[in-house]
């Protein structure tokens, strides 16, 4: 692959877990949700 | 505020697992990388992630936290801002109806391509490659010269069409305590499957090739229109927004629980499985440049033509695992569209019907199931695929844009953003700021419009869509206004039920 690739796919990966990985780090952080 | 008696998630996973399964869809395997492709590689993903934080990730509170607020479907939350708003709530329920009509036979091509899979009908190596298209658009859809022709209904996808109902209706009958249950693995197998599908891919000759061209990024391209156009609307239709359903999923969310967390969790879910799912789809396409010794562009990856017919000319030309490939991928693609499909018909459809209505569960999922198959025969004859694409442009363009900016600006001006935003932050995990309310008064509505405009009627308006026949062509518009005078008329029916849905 080239580096323009490579590096384009680690930023949207990086972008994309990072989001999601922030707000299932804030799950129950509500503090009101009866699961 | 007092809990209602309203049918009820069993929990959070189910919940989010839901709202996951309905954003994801078909649209996530082929729509995607072939925009991003299209539009400067990885810089695609520039305007689309600006757009899911301006665009996809408000606009999703906004349905969930009015459903969750009223505690009712589409047209309930309408009514519930203004008597005189309630046809508002049922012009998505009728676009998600017309919309699951043909969705449902796209999965049901999906059932006849996993089975087809089992033996590559279409054959193997360069035969199989050649008589990959022959296949799907002369076997399988027997396809008709255009839109007139209709010809009589394709049987055997006639037949996958009423199971994929069946399916449906067994998994709708029970409601959200059911879907939810059966949502947690019908998201988790596709994303799996999609995970071996990924090593695969990139395990065969030329994979490089067709991922150095899904994300290299062409920085020039950032300041095009058409790059924003296609971002924006993409975001749109990816995340199942102005189809009435997530109005309905919000209201089965207990009264004290996570709104915003939950919408951003949904969105960045889609959105990293697209991203993902282009790795699997773009590794196959330069395997096939690589043998075939083609050009990219000689590759058919626009629109469905990606998944019936460059995947299974793939499938053909591998070295191995050629069956279990096609099956794993046209299962992966059924996965993904059944739990988008029972999100139009029971969120966006079956909730309504039976807030307004007082009909009971199993009534409403067997009339809506009936009425889906009856109108979905259209789709199963020799000239249903350019009716599906009409009908496509109509409602899933056109259709759930528009409602989107309708309801953005009725729910944001009306009903006051404000008093949304107060009422997501008062249980959710995150706060949303005031850039919230003008997101939804202005921003989302200002974006969805200018996709209408700019990418709609700028080009349908001066000459028939797709080059149909103009009488053809001339039903986007005719479905489009009827199904506004539909919507009205529904709001003058009585309402029979109490808040919650319950039978007054």
């Amino acid at each position: 692959m080239t580096g323009g690739a490579i590096v384009s796919a680690i930023i949207i990966a990086l972008i994309l877990l990072g989001g999601l990985g922030f707000c299932l780090s804030r799950l129950g952080k509500g503090g009101k949700w009866e699961d | 505020m007092a809990e209602i008696n309203r049918e009820r998630w069993t929990g959070r996973a189910p919940f989010i697992f839901a709202a996951i399964g309905s954003a994801i869809g078909l649209g996530n395997v082929w729509r995607f990388p072939y925009l991003s492709y299209q539009y400067g590689g990885g810089v695609f993903l520039i305007p689309y992630i600006i757009g899911l934080f301006v665009l996809g990730i408000p606009w999703m509170m906004m349905e969930f936290g009015m459903g969750h607020y009223f505690q009712k479907g589409a047209p309930g939350v309408f009514a519930g801002i203004g008597k005189k708003w309630e046809w508002l709530g049922w012009w998505p329920v009728l676009v998600a109806f017309l919309i699951v009509n043909y969705y449902s036979v796209v999965i049901a091509w999906t059932l006849r391509y996993t089975l087809s899979s089992l033996t590559v009908s279409w054959g193997m190596g360069q035969a199989g490659a050649k008589a990959a298209s022959d296949f799907f658009f002369k076997t399988i859809l027997q396809l008709s010269d255009g839109p007139g022709a209709l010809g009589a209904p394709v049987w055997s996808t006639l037949i996958a069409l009423a199971l994929i109902w069946v399916l449906l209706y067994l998994v709708m009958f029970r409601g959200a305590k059911v879907i939810g249950k059966v949502s947690v693995w019908l998201v988790i197998i596709p994303w799996v499957l999609l995970v071996v599908l990924i090593i695969r891919g990139i395990t065969l000759p030329g994979a490089v090739e067709g991922l150095n061209y899904y994300l290299n990024p062409n920085f020039a391209d950032l300041f095009k229109v058409e790059i924003w156009f296609a971002a924006f609307s993409q975001i749109a239709f990816s995340l199942s927004l102005g189809m009435a359903g997530m109005f309905a999923y919000g209201s089965f969310v207990t009264r004290k629980s996570d709104i915003s967390n939950n919408a951003a969790i949904a969105s960045f879910s889609d959105t990293a499985t697209s991203f993902f799912a282009g790795f699997a789809v773009f590794s196959l396409v330069g395997f096939v440049m690589q043998a075939l010794n083609i050009p990219i562009d000689k590759v058919a990856v626009k629109s469905l033509g990606l998944a019936f017919v460059t995947y299974p000319v793939g499938i053909s030309m591998m070295p191995g695992a050629n069956a279990l490939t096609g099956v794993l991928f046209f299962l992966c693609l059924g996965f993904l569209g059944f739990t988008s499909a029972y999100f139009l018909a029971y969120g966006g459809v079956i909730a309504p019907l039976m807030d307004k209505l007082g009909w009971t569960r199993t009534k409403a999922t067997l009339t809506v199931c009936i009425a889906s198959f009856v109108v979905g025969i259209l789709y199963t004859t020799q000239g249903g695929l350019y009716w599906l694409d009409i009908i496509d442009r109509s409602m899933s363009f056109y259709g759930l844009l528009i409602t989107g900016a309708l309801a953005c600006l009725v729910v944001g001006w009306g009903f006051g953003a404000k008093k949304l935003r107060e009422h997501l932050n008062a249980t959710s995990d995150i706060k949303v700021g005031a850039w919230f309310d003008w997101m939804i008064k202005v921003v989302v509505p200002a974006a969805l419009l200018f996709v209408v405009i700019y990418g709609g009627f700028r080009n349908d308006l001066a000459k028939p869509y797709e080059g149909y026949p103009l009488w053809a062509a001339s039903m986007i518009w005719v479905v489009l206004v009827g199904t506004l005078v539909i919507s009205f008329i529904l709001q003058s029916v009585k309402t029979k039920t109490e808040k919650g849905g319950e039978p007054k």
